[in-house]
């Protein structure tokens, strides 16, 4: 897409669609899982030819691809959010102004201190969804050792499922202009001055492009 | 309620395994390649298409030369069944009025939930069909009146089989009978087991049989309190989102704050 007038560009096609391939995948597994977990979801079965095995088996196979698409993410986000700054304890001590009125909020980079955050869970509970999925798939630990795995499975789902919510309402609704990072990539500069004064800056002196 | 229960009387047993055979013959299941361990256990363990297992144990005796026990081994038919918990398919494993716990292996998909989570170490999976066998308490016996193959062709009578408190009744007079170390072993944990045993032997001189056997704690804290809490979570955080929404409201780049 050619550069819009007054518009500047806040992610690069392989952020966009890596985000989207996670996300996408994220929810196929929270439907499918959730099928598997609630008896009185299981009409979701219906939807695919085979029923609960072939519902179960795609569910790991995208496990596979959510697995994949997160090391992708890691190269595309990893040096800009597995760091915290002196702006960033500052920024937590106000929750970047997002639960009181706050007279300034500490600038934020490529990413808030909340995203960075949310990052570093998601990259904690990849590891353990990764982790048990695979060794619920083929259990080849001891029995003693494989029912754990369903309770940490489990609780990944508590963890996720809570933050997928928050992380999609600030994507969205709750911060509007934003949701273009994942669509076509731009957004107006009073965006980028609002939610990455210091990106901004970075960016038109030249020091980074994206 | 119909509620039965199948006794084993271990110390009427004389190993000769009719039981083994019957119940193969009634459930259709093939004769399988074995080996020799220098035991008369045969096959080495419960599989896919053996649900029925006479297992023994050697005891050295202090004389010199040993002592045999043995222990016919099959599902327990839990009454707080741990693999029905489990189960992620609904009406694949179910329950009869019988109290037979049975696996619908139509609807099974092989997720091995059930194996990983019973306390008797009794499901079987089979990694040709990709689905999970054990012992079904011949629910398609006694729903019509019949007792199940194992116990209609045992000669010494040590598997028998009839109504709940009449059968847990007989277990403890056998036990007190045999005097000793004789226990019953069922009706005390798991909410009541559908097959008990009459041991002569303390529960630790049988192999593989689980001393105090329960429903896992894993399966409480998957089951009844994670997976609750997974619903609490997303609602609340729709919930915490929407009020954020509609109190504190979005945040605007054309306000302030450079
Ligand atoms: C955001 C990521 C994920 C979410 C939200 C998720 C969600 C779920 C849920 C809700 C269940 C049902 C659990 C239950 O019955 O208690 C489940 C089961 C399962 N998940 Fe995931 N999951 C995720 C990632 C993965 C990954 C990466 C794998 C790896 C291959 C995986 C493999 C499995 C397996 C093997 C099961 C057991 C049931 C089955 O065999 O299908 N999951 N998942
Ligand atoms: S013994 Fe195991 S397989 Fe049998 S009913 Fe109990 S939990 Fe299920
Ligand atoms: S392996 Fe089959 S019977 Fe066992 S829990 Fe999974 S679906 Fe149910
Ligand atoms: S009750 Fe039936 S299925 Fe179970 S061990 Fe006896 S013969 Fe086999």
């Amino acid at each position: 897409m050619a550069k819009p007038k007054n518009l500047i560009l806040s992610s690069t096609v392989f952020e966009r669609v890596v985000h989207w391939v996670l996300a996408g995948s994220c929810l196929f597994l929270f439907l499918t899982g959730f099928g598997l977990m609630f008896h009185s979801l299981s009409f979701m079965a219906n939807f695919f030819p085979g029923g609960h095995y072939i519902m179960k088996l795609l569910h790991n196979i995208v496990g596979i691809i959510f697995g994949i698409a997160f090391l992708f993410a890691l190269i595309a986000w990893g040096k800009d959010t597995l760091y915290f700054d002196e702006d960033d304890k500052k920024w937590f001590r106000v929750m970047g102004g997002y639960l009181w009125e706050v007279e300034k909020v500490p600038e934020a980079g490529k990413f808030n201190a909340g995203q960075k955050m949310f990052f570093m869970v998601l990259f904690l509970f990849w590891f353990i969804m990764m982790g048990t999925g695979i060794f619920m798939w083929f259990p080849i630990f001891p029995a003693e050792i494989t029912r754990w795995l369903y309770v940490l499975h489990a609780l990944g789902v508590v963890v996720l499922g809570g933050f997928l919510v928050i992380h999609f309402y600030l994507g969205t609704y709750g911060n509007p202009g934003t949701f273009q990072v994942m669509g076509h990539g731009y957004v107006t500069k009073g965006w980028a001055k609002k939610h990455r004064p210091k990106w901004l800056r970075d960016v038109e002196a030249g020091r980074r492009s994206v | 309620m119909n509620e039965k229960v199948m006794l084993i009387d271990v110390s009427k047993c004389t190993a000769c395994r009719g039981c083994q055979v019957a119940c193969k013959q009634w459930n259709r299941l093939p004769a399988e390649k074995t080996q020799q361990r220098g035991t008369h256990q045969n096959p080495p363990d419960l599989t896919p298409a053996t649900w029925n297992l006479v297992r023994f144990t050697e005891i050295p005796l202090r004389e010199g030369g040993v002592r045999w026990l043995f222990r016919k081994d099959n599902c327990m038919h839990c009454e707080d069944a741990a693999c029905q918990r489990a189960c992620p398919v609904p009406g694949c494993i179910f329950k009869t009025a019988e109290g037979a716990v049975v696996i619908d292996t139509e609807k099974c998909i092989g997720c091995e939930y059930c194996v990983n989570v019973c306390p008797f170490e009794i499901p079987r999976f089979d990694s040709a069909t990709k689905k999970v066998y054990k012992c079904t308490l011949c629910w398609d016996r006694i729903g019509n009146g019949q007792i199940p193959a194992c116990a209609k062709t045992c000669g010494p009578g040590a598997v028998t089989f009839g109504p709940k408190e009449k059968m847990i009744a007989q277990a403890y007079a056998r036990a007190k009978a045999l005097g000793g170390d004789a226990t019953v072993y069922g009706d005390k944990f798991v909410k009541g087991t559908h097959v008990m045993y009459v041991l002569p032997e303390k529960v630790r001189m049988y192999e593989k049989l689980t001393i105090n056997p329960s429903v896992p704690v894993s399966v409480y804290l998957w089951k009844d309190f994670l997976k609750p809490v997974s619903v609490l979570a997303i609602g609340a955080a729709l919930v915490g989102t929407f009020f954020h929404y509609i109190i504190k409201g979005p945040k605007r780049p054309e306000e302030g704050g450079e």
